[in-house]
């Protein structure tokens, strides 16, 4: 038992990371019609500008989080505005292949603003908190904990201002369609380029909260990405909300086989616990290919 | 010359043929889009010959063979993206297939090469036949999610089994095959395919896949049968993903799964599909081109200039701008170019020809 | 869109067998033809070869004087060739150089006179050549004796008795091939008759009277609680033009939709007599086996692939015509490029009776709309279909455009021998060119009859117009 929560509380942090990755692919599907494929690349951008600032500048992370957000925020919109924009009548899969051709714009940039050197990061608080469940030991670290914080008032600010502002209606009104959006006299323009920079933001967050348990690379948000994608399928990208929970339920799957393997006696098999748990789920979206969450839709010929 | 006689003396109605000069027998064979690729494949050859006895740069002929193996790649995708119409993001996962069954049959079991590519090859048509399955109920962004999702499956599949696989000699025939050598195996394989493809692009079912991807109610209405076709374009475009994995195997010779720039992480995935667009998405050319651009460039040419031999990723980040600016401005790509160019010269040349003797 | 079933129904594993029984049959008939010609052409082969081995013979007993003179004018016109274009650039270039000089007010008779003198080089020239071939010529007839023309009478006659016999051997070879394979065909077409024959007796078979092509009975067509189609019945008669016609979302289109399977119909039947002139359920079948059948479409927006000529369209409508297998389209083999051909000529018979040919090697790309919409006829001509459905083909045509499709339609029926399903809310059109017409409105039939018929009935006019007193 105590063994299965140091699992679970152990999955904070990727948790979160997903989670807030997802959300920020969401948001972009849903306005710009696009998957962005430069979602990891862009929050490793803004992951590298925070470790530019704690290691050059000597700020504490509370510091450079603004100042990474800031300059993610600021590439995402000019991405929107600069490329985007303009790129309104390619198709959707022109779309998708921009957002690969921007992998490799920011892969080669990243090297050659930051060196080629893997930065030093820090979590956002250090220690850890034990308590007995059982007569046995559960940790788990302050930094999981102010991570989880951070998220859950994010994604709780953002749902709230999805379903109560008008910036959340003009957004749905995007997504639903965004000609017709147009034409009701919302800016679709502006809508958009807040999307990519929330997204950016985003992104920066998580990228930062990765950074604290894993070694900041320009690839290293790429399997969280993965993992969003497959959330956003799994949770069906008609809602906000499904692609959201889908997220948390990733990583935590993933745990829960090294947990199962562990129990059953076999930890060999752990090592396939991705295997797994995306087999899982694209056997789940071969026969729900709208989603958990998602309706169907009758299709006309 | 002998007109005459045959006009007046052949007693069974032959009709003299036309002797050819030279020139008319060159211009019949570039008339023929399937000598092109014999020609390309046989300058290769001379030129990689020339790098493995250093008459040219040794290095040359890893470049070819690096480019050439990815090529077979981008032309399976040149084929499904630009004539189905459908894409997909598991070319790396695909092409470690042709690499483990490399390892684990010839490495590890000691089998010829046949065996190995028996195998591969089987692994390869039946996961096609599973992308293919997939492809008929998911489509659009939602397959090329799932296929990165197949593709990531994979590639963790081969951390879990064995990350770092290697061949330590290779026999084709009996013969050993050392490492400089290899680029005569790719290229041929790749001349082999092109030729395939072209004929494929060519027959009816280049036009039926073509049908499929304009409009599915339109093809089927003409007989053409979805899955038949979309099945059939993953099997090739995933044949030739694991084949150019065999490939790179045999000219690179060891490969690390853990690697994220490696062969089967997503970056290849991405690499093929910029390559393929770049060249322009239904030339078989272009999709080659594109592959030089991608990965042989560096290698070959780039490499000799210190400024980039310092800073490799600038051709990363070069090659993004150029995916970008030729989806948004240029959608046909380098083919497109070369279309256009030829448009350009055929019309000076006639502008030319009327300048001196006036219009017909 | 039609649910795929998992298991082949009968009807479903009988439609490749009859598919290649077809073919078979077509072999058989042509086989004769396809043995002969390919004889001939053994025969002008080895005629080809005789003559080759004559020809030293027949240098020596020809005319030395009219041969040398033959070499002489071939050469002589390859020279006026080249110098006519000389002659031209001449011409042009100077006749611009006067004009520029008249107009500038400049020295023009100087290059008259520099024009006149260029082309009397060139004919300077000409003549040089023709004297030096003429002297060619004469050194050639002295140094060869004269005619000799024994040795070539024997070789001639030797020539001629080998042809003889090397005739009577292909023909006799040609009637063995014949019979043999024609014994094989015949065993082969027996085995399929065989296999068809199980198959069909486990299949229970409707009749329809005699004069009926397709008769639908009873069609439901629900989108959940939408009833886009409610109990619609009609028959189609052979040879006739039939008009489906309705208010804008009667449901025209859903109907012929579940008539071609691209809906699978909730509940009635669809019954077709088809291609082998039997009665078979269209239910049973996938929407890409129902041009099989018998039964092909064009649409409402045109729905060409624009990547490749009008005339690599038509062939897309034959895709499953095709014996050729994947290997041999990949390997390219000449047994694929004769298919080809053939089909290309039909295709092109096609194209000219739709007055098209002139555009059979354009890129459908960027043809205006009217071509467009032909084309797509044309394309459904392609798989000799028995009945054709037209979704709205006068959708965005002008009226000279229209009246000349009613004449299409027509013709297309006489010289084609086809039915044709038009599914139209131009009034004009259906009521110009429909022998039979059936009104639906809400998913609804209304009335069936003669266009005149269903032009005065009430409910129709109910249903276009309104009830009276209501607007």
């Amino acid at each position: 038992m105590a063994y299965l929560l140091n699992v679970i509380l152990g999955t904070i942090v990727p948790m979160c990371v997903t989670a807030l990755v997802t959300m920020a692919i969401t948001i972009i599907f849903k306005t710009s019609s696009t998957t962005n494929f430069a979602q990891g690349v862009i929050s490793a951008f803004g992951a590298y500008v925070v470790a530019a600032a704690l290691n050059k500048l000597n700020l504490s992370i509370w510091l450079a989080l603004p100042i990474g957000v800031v300059v993610a925020v600021a590439i995402a919109v000019a991405i929107d505005v600069l490329i985007f924009r303009r790129g309104r009548y390619v198709n959707a899969l022109g779309k998708q292949i921009i957002t690969m051709g921007l992998i490799s714009i920011i892969v080669g940039a990243i090297p050659l603003i930051f060196g080629m050197q893997t930065p030093q990061f820090r979590v956002f608080v250090e220690g850890k908190v034990s308590f007995m469940v059982g007569g046995q030991d559960v940790t788990v670290t302050v930094n999981a904990l102010v991570c989880l914080a951070i998220t859950a008032v994010v994604l709780t600010a953002i749902f709230m201002m999805l379903q109560f502002s008008k910036w959340g209606l003009s957004v749905r009104a995007t997504a639903a369609n965004e000609y017709v959006a147009g034409m009701l006299g919302i800016n679709t323009h502006v809508i958009t380029a807040i999307s990519w920079g929330l997204a950016g933001a985003l992104g920066t967050l998580a990228a930062t909260m990765n950074g604290g348990i894993n070694q900041v690379g320009v690839y290293f948000m790429t399997g969280y990405q993965v993992n969003a994608f497959l959330a956003g399928i799994l949770g069906g990208f008609a809602t906000f909300y499904g692609p959201v929970i889908a997220a948390f339920m990733i990583p935590l799957a993933n745990n829960l086989v090294v947990y199962l393997a562990n129990v059953m006696g076999k930890p060999e098999l752990s090592s396939w616990s991705l295997v797994i748990v995306y087999g899982l789920a694209l056997v789940i979206i071969f026969f729900k290919p709208e989603g958990i969450f998602g309706k169907r839709t009758v299709k006309k010929v | 010359m002998d007109k005459y006689l045959y006009e007046n003396y052949a007693l069974f109605g032959t009709v003299p043929k036309e002797k050819r000069s030279l020139t008319d027998l060159a211009r019949g064979v570039l008339a023929n889009p399937l000598y092109h690729y014999l020609l390309f494949g046989a300058v290769m050859l001379v030129v990689g010959f020339l790098s493995a006895t250093k008459v040219l740069p040794y290095s040359l002929q890893s470049g070819m063979a690096i480019t050439f193996a990815y090529s077979l790649a981008s032309v399976g995708f040149c084929l499904l993206m630009g004539y189905s119409g459908l894409a997909s993001l598991g070319t790396g996962g695909f092409m470690g297939i042709g690499c483990y069954a490399i390892h684990f049959v010839m490495t590890e079991a000691g089998l010829p090469f046949g065996v190995a590519l028996v195998v591969a090859l089987s692994i390869g048509v039946v996961l096609g036949l599973i992308v293919g399955v997939v492809s008929l109920r998911i489509e659009g962004i939602y397959l090329v999610i799932l296929t990165l999702g197949l593709s990531e499956i994979l590639r963790n599949l081969y951390i879990a089994v064995q990350d770092s696989i290697y061949l330590s000699s290779f026999k084709l025939l009996g013969i050993t095959i050392p490492r400089s050598a290899s680029v005569y195996v790719v290229t041929v394989l790749l001349v082999v395919i092109m030729m395939l493809t072209h004929n494929l692009i060519v027959s009816p079912t280049g036009r039926a896949m073509l049908a499929m991807k304009n409009s599915t109610a339109a093809a089927q209405a003409m007989g053409i049968s979805l899955m038949k076709y979309r099945l059939l374009a993953f099997v090739i475009c995933t044949v030739y993903a694991v084949l150019s994995g065999m490939m790179l195997m045999i000219t690179i010779r060891s490969a690390m799964a853990t690697d994220a720039s490696g062969f089967y992480a997503l970056i290849t995935s991405l690499n093929i599909l910029a390559a393929v667009i770049i060249g322009g998405f239904r030339s078989i050319w272009g999709a080659v081109f594109g592959t030089f651009i991608m990965y042989g460039l560096q290698t070959m040419l780039l490499n000799r200039i210190p400024f980039l031999q310092e800073n490799p990723v600038i051709i990363t980040f070069v090659s993004g701008i150029l995916v970008v600016l030729v989806v948004m401005f240029y959608p046909g790509g380098v083919a497109q170019l070369v279309q256009e160019v030829r448009m350009k010269l055929r019309k000076r040349r006639m502008a030319r020809r009327e300048e001196k003797y006036g219009k017909d | 869109m039609a649910k795929t079933k998992l298991f082949p129904t009968a009807q479903q594993r009988l439609l490749p067998l009859q598919q290649r029984r077809r073919r078979l049959q077509l072999q058989l008939d042509a086989l004769e033809q396809t043995v002969s010609a390919r004889q001939a052409e053994k025969l002008a082969a080895y005629g080809a070869k005789l003559d080759r081995s004559l020809m030293k013979d027949a240098f020596a007993a020809c005319d030395k004087e009219a041969y040398a003179q033959q070499i002489l004018e071939q050469k002589l016109q390859k020279f006026d060739v080249r110098q006519n274009m000389d002659r031209r650039a001449v011409n042009h270039g100077c006749s611009k150089a006067i004009f520029t000089a008249v107009e500038a007010g400049g020295d023009w008779q100087e290059l008259l006179k520099k024009q006149r003198q260029e082309l009397d080089a060139l004919e300077h020239k000409r003549s040089e050549y023709l004297a030096k071939l003429t002297a060619e010529k004469e050194a050639f007839v002295a140094k060869n004796s004269s005619a000799d023309g024994a040795g070539y009478e024997k070789a001639k006659e030797k020539a001629q008795a080998l042809y003889e016999s090397r005739r009577t051997a292909l023909e006799t070879e040609g009637q063995q091939l014949v019979a043999k394979k024609r014994a094989k065909l015949t065993g082969q077409l027996a085995a399929l008759d065989r296999r068809i024959a199980g198959i069909r007796s486990g299949v229970r078979s409707e009749t329809l009277p005699e004069d009926v092509l397709l008769r639908v009975k009873g069609l439901k067509m629900y989108f959940g609680g939408l009833k886009a189609v409610d109990d619609v019945t009609f028959d189609v008669k052979k040879g006739e033009i039939f008009g489906l016609i309705g208010p804008n979302g009667a449901g025209k289109t859903t109907v012929f939709n579940c008539i071609t399977r691209f809906y699978d119909a909730t509940d009635g039947s669809i019954h077709f007599v088809n291609k082998e002139d039997e009665v078979v359920d269209l239910r049973q079948f996938q929407v890409h086996d129902v041009i099989l059948q018998g039964i092909t479409r064009t649409f409402q927006n045109v729905e060409l692939v624009r990547e490749i000529s009008v005339l690599d369209n038509l062939l897309v409508a034959c895709t499953r015509e095709y014996q050729s297998n994947l290997l041999v389209q990949a390997l390219g083999l000449p047994s694929l490029k004769r298919e080809e051909e053939a089909l290309r000529e039909k295709a092109r018979r096609i194209l000219k009776f739709m007055g098209l040919e002139s555009y059979a090697n354009w890129l459908a790309f960027g043809l205006p709309y009217g071509i467009l919409k032909k084309v797509e006829i044309a394309r459904a001509l392609m798989s000799d279909a028995r009945l054709i459905i037209m979704d709205e083909p006068a959708a965005g045509l002008n009226d000279s455009e229209t009246a000349e499709l009613t004449e299409t339609i027509r013709r297309i029926r006489d010289e084609f021998g086809v039915t044709i399903l038009l599914v139209e809310h131009d009034m004009s059109l259906v009521m110009n060119v429909c022998d039979t017409v059936c009104a639906i409105s809400f998913g609804k039939m209304l009335a069936i009859g003669t266009s005149r018929q269903i032009k005065e009935n009430p409910a129709v006019q109910e249903a276009y117009l309104g009830v009276e007193g209501d607007a």
